[in-house]
C-alpha cells in the first residue's frame, strides 16, 4: 500500500484552478519527483496535501487514511512535514527555537533534543549558528534550518517545495546528497523542483505536472531520458 | 561562506565581569529587592505616593497582560483595558456589602480572573480570522460596548457610582493579632507589597512562558502562521490560548485594582484612553520584551500619575502662576510632551527602549529576505 495516494484531485484559488485532476502514488521511503513549468500547479499540489489549499474534488490518503478536510496542523501531526517555498523559518526565533518548533509534536523533550543534535550532525553550519536569529543566515543556511526543522518532527513523509530555489549550486548539491540520504532513513519525499535534471536523478520516480494535469510519469533516469522532458526542462534538443 | 562566523552572530552579550554585569544580567531580583526594601527606608511610600507606586505595579501587570497578545503573538488589542474592568467589577460584586456574596478576596479573586480568561475566549473564539486592522477594530468596539454596559447597567454595575466600598483583601481576618483589613485600609504599604508579589509572579510566570513550547507557539504564529501550522501548530489554540492568558493576567490586575481603591470607580476608569495608554507604555519599552513592558509603564503612568501631579504642585508652591494659566500648568503640556517623547522614540528606536531580543535582529538588520 502506498504512504500517499491522491486521486483525481482538483483545488485552486478563486475562479482559477491550479489542478484538475491530479493522481500520484508514494510508497514507503520513496523519492517522488514532481517537476513542472512555473504555474503548473507544482506548490499547489504540495499545499493541497498538507491541507493548506482545500481540495475541491477527489481524495488524499495518507497511511491509507482520508486527509482531505483535515486542518493543517492535524495532517502535520500524522506524519506529513511540509518544508514550504521559499524556506519561511522564522526569522526573528533563534535557530535553537526554529528547530524546537519543528519537534513541536514532539512532547519528550529529550528526544526533540536529541534529534536536533543529529539534525546538527546533518549540517555542522546550524550547530555553530543556535543562538543566531534565523533571519540572519544566509540563503542556503535557511534552507538548511528549513530542511532540518521539518526533519526533527521526524515525518514519515516529506513535502520539499523547490528546496535548491536562489541557491549556489554547492549548497544545491549538499542539501541534494541530504534529500537522497533520508530514504535510507525510510522517509518518503515528494521533491517538487525546477531543477529538474538533479531532482530526476535523485528520484526513485517522477511526474511531470503542466497545467494541472500529469502529463507523464516513470522512473526518475527513464524520464530523465525522455526526449520532450529534455526538450521541455533539461533544456537540450 | 558558511564558516565566517563573526560579523553577523547576535548571541547574548558575554557575562561581563563586576558590579555593573551582575545588575545588567539580574536586574529581575536587583529591582525587586530595592522595591522591596523601599518602604522600609522611604517614609513617603507610607502615603499618597505609595498609592500611586501600587498604582504603577498594577499597570505593570496590566501592560504585561497586553503584552503576549501584542508583542508575542502579534494580534493588536485595543481594548484591554475592558478586561481590567471586568475583572474590577467581578471581584467588587463577590465581595461588596450590596450583593449576597461577600466571599474573601482570595477567593474572589480567582472566580474574577477565571470570569476574564473566560470573557477573552469568548471574545476570541468568533475574532480568530481576524488580523491587523480588523482586529483592532473588534477589540476597540468591545472595550466601548463593556464600558456602555457597564454604565449603563445600573442595578448590577451601580452605573456613574461604581460599585463600593470593596473590602480590603483580608477584612475579618485577624493573623496573630492583627487586623489585617484594617492593616490594608490604614497603610498603603499593605497594599504596595500585595502588587508587588503580584507583579513579581507574573513576571516569572512570562519569563517561564517565552521559553515554553508554547511561548514559542505564540511567536511562531506571529512570524509565519503558515509555517507554525506545518510544524503541528494549531494556530486557533495557539490565539485563543493568547486571548485567555492575557485576559486573566489583565483581570487579576483589574481585581487589585479595585480592591486597592476599595471601589469599581465609575466606568470611564476603563475606557479606550486606558487601553491606548497600556499599549503605547508596550510599544514604547519594546514589544514582546518583559523589562521594556515594566519601564514603559513606569515612563508612561509615572510621568502621568506620579511625575504630573507632583511638577503641577510644585509651580503652585513657587508660585509661578498665580492666575492659574493652564499653559503654565504642567498638566496643560502633559499630553504634548507624551505625544513628542513617542515621536522620538518611534524615530530613533523603534523597537522600543528595551527590545526584545527577537524583535531587535529584525529593525537592525534593515528586515530579513522572507
Amino acid at each position: 500500500m502506498p504512504i500517499l495516494e491522491v486521486k483525481e484531485l482538483e483545488a485552486g484559488y478563486g475562479p482559477i484552478r491550479a489542478l484538475e485532476g491530479v493522481s500520484i502514488e508514494v510508497a514507503e521511503g520513496e523519492a517522488v519527483a514532481i517537476i513542472g513549468a512555473n504555474g503548473a500547479g507544482k506548490t499547489t499540489l504540495l499545499m493541497a496535501i498538507s491541507g493548506v489549499v482545500p481540495a475541491r474534488r477527489g481524495a488524499i490518503s495518507f497511511e491509507g487514511r482520508p486527509i482531505v478536510g483535515l486542518p493543517t496542523h492535524a495532517i502535520a501531526k500524522l506524519g506529513i512535514g511540509h518544508a514550504p517555498e521559499g524556506r519561511r523559518i522564522f526569522p526573528r526565533l533563534s535557530v535553537r527555537e526554529n528547530l524546537q518548533l519543528g519537534g513541536f509534536t514532539q512532547t519528550d523533550r529529550a528526544t526533540v533534543a536529541r534529534d536536533i543534535e543529529e539534525a546538527c550532525a546533518l549540517f555542522p553550519v546550524l550547530g555553530t549558528r543556535m543562538s543566531q536569529m534565523g533571519g540572519t543566515l544566509s540563503g542556503g543556511e535557511q534552507q538548511m534550518l528549513a530542511l532540518a526543522r521539518a526533519l526533527i518532527g521526524r515525518p514519515k513523509l516529506l513535502l520539499l517545495d523547490e528546496p535548491s530555489l536562489g541557491l549556489a549550486p554547492l549548497i544545491v548539491q549538499k542539501i541534494f546528497e541530504v534529500i537522497a540520504s533520508l530514504a535510507k532513513r525510510g522517509i518518503a519525499v515528494v521533491l517538487v523542483e525546477q531543477n529538474a535534471r538533479a531532482a530526476l536523478k535523485l528520484a526513485d520516480r517522477g511526474y511531470v505536472l503542466e497545467t494541472g494535469r500529469i502529463t507523464l510519469s516513470g522512473p526518475g533516469k527513464e524520464l530523465a531520458g525522455d526526449r520532450r522532458v529534455r526538450e521541455a526542462y533539461l533544456g537540450e534538443g | 561562506m558558511a564558516t565566517n562566523q563573526a560579523p553577523r552572530t547576535s548571541s547574548p552579550p558575554a557575562p561581563s565581569a563586576g558590579l555593573w554585569g551582575f545588575l545588567a544580567q539580574r536586574w529581575e531580583l536587583v529591582t525587586l529587592a530595592v522595591l522591596a526594601i523601599a518602604p522600609l527606608v522611604i517614609p513617603a511610600l507610607g502615603g499618597a505616593l505609595g498609592g500611586q507606586v501600587t498604582n504603577l505595579f498594577i499597570y505593570c501587570i496590566l501592560a504585561l497582560a497586553l503584552n503576549v497578545m501584542v508583542g508575542y503573538t502579534g494580534l493588536v488589542h485595543l481594548g484591554i483595558a475592558s478586561f481590567f474592568g471586568i475583572g474590577a467589577y467581578c471581584l467588587a460584586i463577590l465581595t461588596v456589602p450590596m450583593y449576597p456574596f461577600q466571599i474573601g478576596f482570595l477567593a474572589a479573586a480567582v472566580i474574577a480572573v477565571l470570569v476574564t480568561a473566560g470573557t477573552g475566549l469568548a471574545l476570541g473564539a468568533p475574532t480568530l480570522r481576524l488580523r491587523g486592522d480588523y482586529l483592532a477594530i473588534v477589540t476597540l468596539g468591545f472595550g466601548e460596548v463593556v464600558k456602555v454596559t457597564l454604565r449603563n447597567l445600573e442595578q448590577i454595575t451601580g452605573g456613574m457610582k461604581g460599585l463600593n466600598p470593596v473590602p480590603p483583601p483580608g477584612a475579618g481576618v485577624t493573623l496573630s493579632g492583627i487586623d489585617l483589613g484594617k492593616e490594608f485600609a490604614i497603610d498603603p504599604r499593605w497594599f504596595y507589597y500585595l502588587a508587588l508579589l503580584a507583579l513579581a509572579a507574573v513576571v516569572v510566570g512570562m519569563r517561564r512562558l517565552e521559553n515554553s513550547r508554547l511561548g514559542r507557539a505564540l511567536v511562531a504564529v506571529r512570524e509565519d502562521e503558515l509555517a507554525a501550522q506545518a510544524m503541528g501548530i494549531s494556530a486557533t489554540k495557539v490565539k485563543l490560548a493568547a486571548f485567555a492568558m492575557s485576559s486573566a493576567v489583565a483581570g487579576l490586575a483589574g481585581c487589585l485594582y479595585a480592591a486597592s481603591l476599595s471601589t469599581t470607580a465609575d466606568p470611564n476608569a476603563y475606557d479606550f484612553n486606558r487601553s491606548i495608554m497600556v499599549l503605547c507604555a508596550v510599544i514604547l519599552g519594546g514589544l514582546g520584551s518583559i523589562p521594556g513592558t515594566l519601564l514603559g509603564v513606569a515612563i508612561l503612568v509615572g510621568f502621568d500619575t506620579v511625575l504630573a501631579p507632583w511638577a503641577d504642585s510644585w509651580i503652585q508652591q513657587m508660585n509661578i502662576n498665580p492666575k492659574g494659566l493652564s499653559y503654565l500648568s504642567f498638566s496643560g503640556w502633559r499630553l504634548a510632551i507624551f505625544g513628542v517623547a513617542l515621536v522620538l522614540v518611534m524615530r530613533y528606536r523603534p523597537e522600543g527602549l528595551i527590545p526584545s531580543r527577537r524583535l531587535a535582529a529584525e529593525l537592525h538588520e534593515g528586515g530579513t529576505g522572507s
